[in-house]
């Protein structure tokens, strides 16, 4: 489970999070939109402790207010950019965490796992030793999902999955992460301004305005909700006929 | 009245941006400090023994022939000027060990310390800063590694340990450059050159240098991760990171310089 109670964060004078409050049941995912700006990346860094929160209570697969290594175990997280060490090659990318610490794998069977996890995400074994620098950046997106689910976690983050994508990777990388939490059975949270993200992945969907949760509800409803300022959002102002 | 109370309201903002400005600067100061410690409580297991061979080789080995040059230039120039000086007081004969004593203690390790900062603090910065920027040291964390423990204990140690080398090295080719100078410019007998070196120059001498060397890498060291670390907002931030990792390390090393002598030499 994820959850969050009344967040805030503040950057010197700029407030961000106002108070957020939002719960991910087990088996759930969930889809957070809002604008450039509101929030979105900050509220995810929060959750993750990647960034501490001036006030409000985090709680995620049991542990309070958790620090990122305490989440290692429980959580797989595709970075917007990837976030790839551009100095591995793409399988000790994967296998990161399984060649380090004091349970570390063997070299032998992390690189089959990481070849395995490549082939979920529809890489070829060809790709595991290339560099970063010499995929694309759909390429590079799936190289960061199978890092995500190398550990089979229950819970996957998802930051803004489709952003600099062509819309045809786009769909091939939703449909993937549908697929990939649906197997798993994973709670996950995706943060995105993406409507078809919205549309392929999620169960439910929350709206960040103003550093406040705006709407709360299923895909279904938001796809045919009233709200005008939701509305807005999932038809790009296409009714309102803006220019 | 009017002119009285404007240069008062002058000199009370002039005395609150001085205020303000010396206390940022010493909170600046505090968190380096702060990290420099959390570096040094860091230096525990696992030990990333691979990425400590790769910065020894970044580090060490690739400054060697930027160290060299300046080294054997320096002696060069060190020789024909003390040459020039001494002759005032027809104390030529000290030329060969002053130039020694003058490297070995002083111009080595600054001057070699002052190269691997523009080099090692700036790449260390740039490399750190691109990671924070690009959300890689985020991505290290969540996979529970400390980035203070992954990367900034191999840099610093790597430093540490390959500084001390580069001043030896730098030692030897500013005496040489010394040598070569006075045999060929200034008319000095090579055998009797180098007699007059070793017999002046004591083991202190050399081992202050090689320490001032040791602290100038593991500073030069702690400046680019410092800085990489805090980098934010694309490549401005990391440009920016970059160009105070080389001030800050070129600064703290000349105020380590002073300090380390006063330490040493002071009576």
């Amino acid at each position: 489970m994820i959850s969050a109670q009344d967040l805030h964060k503040s950057f010197g004078a700029k407030t961000v999070l106002r108070g957020v409050s939002l719960t991910v049941a087990p088996g759930e995912s969930l889809v957070v939109i809002g604008g450039s700006g509101t929030g979105k990346s900050v509220l995810l860094k929060c959750l993750l402790g990647l960034e501490p929160p001036d006030r409000g209570q985090v709680d995620i697969a049991g542990l309070k207010q958790p620090r990122p290594h305490e989440l290692a175990a429980h959580v797989g997280m595709l970075f917007q950019g990837a976030a790839l060490f551009d100095s591995l090659p793409v399988w000790q990318n994967v296998a990161f965490r399984l060649l380090r610490g004091r349970h570390r794998m063997p070299r032998g069977a992390a690189r089959e796992l990481a070849v395995e996890k490549l082939a979920r995400v529809g890489l070829g074994p060809e790709v595991a030793d290339l560099f970063p620098a010499e995929l694309s950046g759909g390429m590079q997106k799936r190289v960061g999902l199978a890092r995500a689910i190398v550990g089979n976690p229950p819970i996957l983050f998802f930051d803004e999955p489709t952003a600099g994508l062509d819309p045809v990777m786009a769909g091939r990388i939703n449909r993937l992460i549908r697929s990939v939490v649906s197997e798993a059975g994973a709670t996950a949270m995706t943060i995105t301004h993406d409507m078809r993200t919205l549309s392929d992945v999620a169960d439910k969907v929350a709206m960040l305005r103003d550093g406040r949760i705006h709407w709360q509800g299923s895909r279904d409803e938001a796809l045919t909700s009233r709200d005008p300022i939701l509305h807005e959002f999932v038809t790009g102002g296409a009714e309102t006929g803006e220019t | 009245m009017m002119a009285r109370t404007t240069a008062l309201a002058r000199a009370t903002a002039l005395a609150g941006a001085t205020g303000r400005g010396t206390a940022g600067f010493l909170g600046f100061l505090g968190r380096f400090a702060g990290f420099a410690g959390q570096v040094c409580l860091s230096i525990r297991p696992p030990f990333q023994w691979r990425e400590l061979g790769t910065q020894l080789v970044v580090i060490g080995w690739m400054s060697l022939p930027v160290v060299a040059l300046t080294a054997l230039f320096t002696g060069a120039a060190l020789a024909l000027q003390i040459h020039a000086g001494s002759a005032r007081f027809n104390a030529e004969f000290a030329v060969p060990s002053i130039t020694a004593i003058g490297m070995v203690r002083e111009l080595g390790p600054v001057l070699g310390g002052l190269m691997v900062a523009a080099r090692v603090a700036s790449s260390i910065a740039a490399e750190i800063g691109t990671m924070k920027v690009s959300e890689q040291i985020d991505a290290l964390r969540m996979q529970a590694l400390d980035p203070v423990q992954f990367l900034a204990v191999p840099r610093v140690l790597a430093a540490l340990l390959a500084m001390p080398v580069l001043v030896a090295a730098g030692n030897a080719l500013g005496i040489m450059g010394g040598y070569g100078v006075g045999v060929a410019r200034l008319g000095f007998d090579g055998p009797t050159y180098l007699r007059n070196t070793l017999e002046y120059l004591e083991f202190w001498d050399v081992a202050s240098g090689l320490i001032k060397g040791a602290v100038f890498g593991a500073l030069v060291a702690l400046a680019g991760t410092f800085h990489g670390l805090r980098a934010r907002g694309g490549a401005q931030g990391v440009g920016a990171a970059t160009k105070s990792a080389v001030v800050m390390a070129s600064v703290m090393i000349l105020a380590a310089n002073y300090l380390l002598t006063e330490l040493f030499f002071s009576a």
